[in-house]
């Protein structure tokens, strides 16, 4: 009953966010109608395996379809094979994709290779101005280097804090939390407050709930490099560009990342995405840090949608809080950009599909759904009424999530910021599995050592003084 | 007269390598200019995130010496190969002579028991990893059945449990082809033989010793020398177990390369391994060809 009241409410909210605005221009509406001249073709779209290319296959290509005639095949290749594969066949000059996927730790790299086409002169001809004033901050720095726009964002990526409400607001647990630890039973604003909020919670629960349940293996990077900014740490000497992954804070954050495991639920090491959701959804943990999506399945809107039919049944429906992740600044993780191809045959066409997606009335659709994995990226999507009465709280996860989005830590991007990552998880999984974590770092920063090194120290001192300089690299 | 017999036999000379020069121009074709190549490869400076190509020397070979984890990727390939050839070859041969009398259902077992070698290794992998979850996998719920008590084991994240999973999985999908070879060998022994030691009062570890063992010590070698060479390039049920991790403590030769290879490009600089790692092995075969002394 809940499920299909919910899917009507997604229903209404997507049929007026397909009211544009009368008076405004339409960049949803410019795209469709230019791309008619081009009915009769197929896009090739590279995108990430999984639930984001569902949203293609699905809904928004069979839709694009109609409207344009422009049909959509697209291929999907898992994330962590996305920049390899689209660069391979860019080197091959194979024209295999007109349209790529790309994280914005990717973009100068491709840009370097010239695997990404500018896009001003699309924009230009076919783009609305204001709506590319309408895209938050943090996430339109993703679109552009050096001074040129080379994609356009479909997913505002952010991590949040996910916490059982009825646990921290139970009166007994306020009291004697504030008995034990001398402050009031809240979202936990340091690290230090997060181990001892998920190990009260855990000695008072736990085999049935515990604590928390934080994701130890994909993706590690992103965790890791979000705790060492917030404990103060920072990626490298930007006078000799020396690693400093090590460094005391570094130290200090992976450490209390192995030891506040203690409070988590055995084989928890072994947790990815999905078995924290899954966790959280079962009622089995108080706390989480993942992606938004998850507060939409967390709150049950996926009930009828069957490619989500593995999201299991939640049990903690209107129970969930939202708030930003110790420390403050949570890692824009990632994200999702679209671009267009330079061996492209069909660029104009592809271009104009992208900024169909990217567009106000569009992407709101998208980042509503359950399916798709996209996530607020524009004002409007955190102000928009039908989003905002999707589900009780669902204004909180808005503000959470704009929040979010204006205080986060942008990623790391240098040169070759892929390699870096890779060794920063291997280095991050081999402590969570038991070596010593300053050992971890120690061999991490001499791993990273060798890749300036290889690189070039001053390309690569540019490169990261360039990033460094943008207020979401530190937040200080 | 010895003229004409001359030009005879130059035509006769031309025929025959006229007979044999597509072939040795397809095998030049795909053997060997690709290792060609690749040996040139290992000389410049390809990456493909970097458009600069120059020649570069010896800078790929020196880095070779000093990279601490493509040798411990070497280390890691042969303590698995070390241990589960074998536990492979042992168990491969216990069934072996199990399955060498005639027994009820034998077909049907033998059948069944090959099933795991013919399973592809990346989803033999992602089988056993699933088996090996801690949340839902039965490993841990059966082994926690004895202990009577909740054990959680790691099996793909502690260091010390990811070479068993590996191990395990290995031997599980692999033991079958050995066992298949060796009741082959077995079943052609040659009986009086056997006989004879029967009657002249050897036991039966002597006549496997004596007897049994040397029968079938060439295509036992075969056997071993196919699955060694298995086992130094192994990489997808390992890849799906572990990806290499925690941090790279499983990573194998294999998954090195494709790591530094195909997700960060160091194109030449996996060429050059390459070539190391093929004299070294080629060295190492030869020997170990000599020692078992079967390339006759």
């Amino acid at each position: 009953m809940r499920a299909m009241t919910l899917m009507s409410a997604v229903g209404g909210a997507l049929l007026l966010a397909a009211q544009p605005a009368l008076s405004e221009e339409n960049a949803a509406e410019k795209a469709v109608d230019a791309a008619k001249q081009y009915s009769g073709i197929t896009l090739n779209s590279a995108e990430e395996a999984g639930l984001m290319a569902m949203l293609g296959i699905n809904i928004t290509g069979p839709e694009w379809k109609e409207l344009t005639g422009i049909g959509l095949n697209v291929t999907e290749i898992p994330f962590e094979e996305l920049f390899p594969k689209q660069m391979l066949e860019h080197k091959a000059g194979s024209g295999a994709y007109d349209i790529m996927t790309i994280g914005p730790s990717w973009v100068a790299d491709m840009v370097r290779n010239g695997a990404l086409e500018p896009l001003d002169p699309f924009i230009e001809k076919y783009g609305v101005a204001s709506e590319f004033d309408d895209i938050a901050p943090a996430f339109k720095d993703w679109m552009t280097y050096d001074g040129k726009t080379y994609a356009l964002v479909v997913d505002g990526d952010v991590h949040l804090l996910y916490y059982r409400k009825d646990i921290f607001e139970d009166p007994e647990n306020m009291e004697a939390f504030k008995a034990e630890y001398g402050y009031d039973l809240a979202p936990p604003q340091t690290w230090e407050q997060f181990g001892q909020i998920c190990k009260f919670i855990t000695d008072k629960y736990a085999p049935e709930l515990y604590g928390a349940g934080l994701i130890n293996t994909g993706y590690m990077h992103f965790f890791f490099s979000e705790r060492l900014r917030t404990y103060g740490g920072k990626f490298f000497d930007p006078e000799t560009m020396k690693a400093t992954v090590n460094s005391q804070e570094a130290i200090d954050a992976l450490t209390d990342m192995v030891d506040q495991l203690d409070c988590q639920p055995p084989g928890v090491q072994t947790w990815g995405f999905g078995e924290s959701l899954s966790a959280l959804s079962a009622g089995e943990i108080a706390m989480t840090i993942s992606w938004p999506p998850i507060a939409r399945w967390a709150q049950g809107i996926n009930a009828d949608e069957q490619a989500l039919s593995w999201v299991p049944e939640s049990t903690v429906v209107d129970k969930i809080g939202y708030a930003l992740p110790p420390g403050g600044h949570p890692e824009l993780a990632s994200g999702i950009m679209l671009a267009v191809s330079p061996d492209s045959k069909n660029k104009d066409a592809a271009y104009l599909y992208i900024q169909w997606l990217h567009s106000k009335q569009e992407s709101l659709k998208n980042v509503m759904r359950p399916l798709g994995l996209r996530d607020a990226f524009r004002i409007s999507h955190y102000e928009a009424p039908e989003y905002q009465a999707l589900w009780p709280t669902a204004p909180d996860y808005l503000a959470t999530l704009r929040q979010a989005g204006e205080q986060g830590y942008s990623d790391l991007a240098i040169l070759e910021t892929y390699k870096y990552w890779d060794s920063m998880g291997r280095a991050v999984v081999a402590a969570i599995g038991g070596k010593d974590p300053k050992e971890a770092l120690d061999d991490l920063a001499a791993e990273w050592d060798g890749l300036t090194e290889q690189i070039g120290v001053d390309r690569q001192k540019e490169a990261y003084l360039e990033w460094a300089q943008k207020p979401s690299a530190y937040r200080e | 007269m010895s003229g004409s017999a001359s030009g005879r036999a130059d035509d006769t000379r031309l025929f025959k390598y006229g007979l044999i020069a597509p072939a040795t121009f397809v095998m030049v074709l795909v053997a060997v200019f690709p290792l060609i190549y690749l040996i040139v490869v290992s000389f410049q400076r390809i990456s493909l995130s970097d458009d600069i190509t120059s020649f570069s020397g010896l800078v790929n070979y020196a880095r070779i010496f000093s990279d601490a984890r493509l040798w411990d990727a070497v280390l890691h390939t042969l303590l698995i190969t070390v241990i589960a050839l074998p536990i492979e070859l042992v168990l491969g041969m216990l069934l072996g002579y199990h399955f060498l009398p005639d027994r009820p259902f034998k077909r049907l077992l033998v059948a069944l028991l090959i099933i795991p070698s013919v399973i592809s290794p990346m989803v033999a992998g992602s089988m056993w990893r699933l088996m090996f979850d801690d949340r839902y996998g039965p490993i841990n719920q059966i082994i926690s059945w004895f202990a009577g008590e909740r054990i959680s084991i790691l099996w793909t994240i502690n260091i010390a449990w990811a070479y068993p999973a590996i191990i395990i999985t290995d031997v599980w999908q692999w033991t079958p082809f050995m066992f298949i070879i060796l009741m082959a060998a077995l079943a052609n022994v040659d009986q009086e033989l056997l006989d004879a030691a029967a009657i002249d009062g050897a036991s039966g570890w002597r006549t496997f010793l004596e007897v049994t063992l040397p029968a079938i010590r060439p295509v036992m070698m075969i056997a071993l020398l196919i699955r060694g060479l298995d086992l130094i390039r192994l990489f997808d049920s390992v890849w799906q177990l572990t990806r290499g991790g925690p941090g790279s403590a499983t990573e194998t030769i294999s998954i090195y390369a494709y790591i530094r290879g195909f997700q960060e490009f160091d194109t030449s600089y996996i060429a050059a391994v390459v070539v190391v790692l093929a004299i070294l092995f080629s060295v190492g075969l030869v020997v170990v060809l000599k020692r078992m002394a079967i390339a006759r």
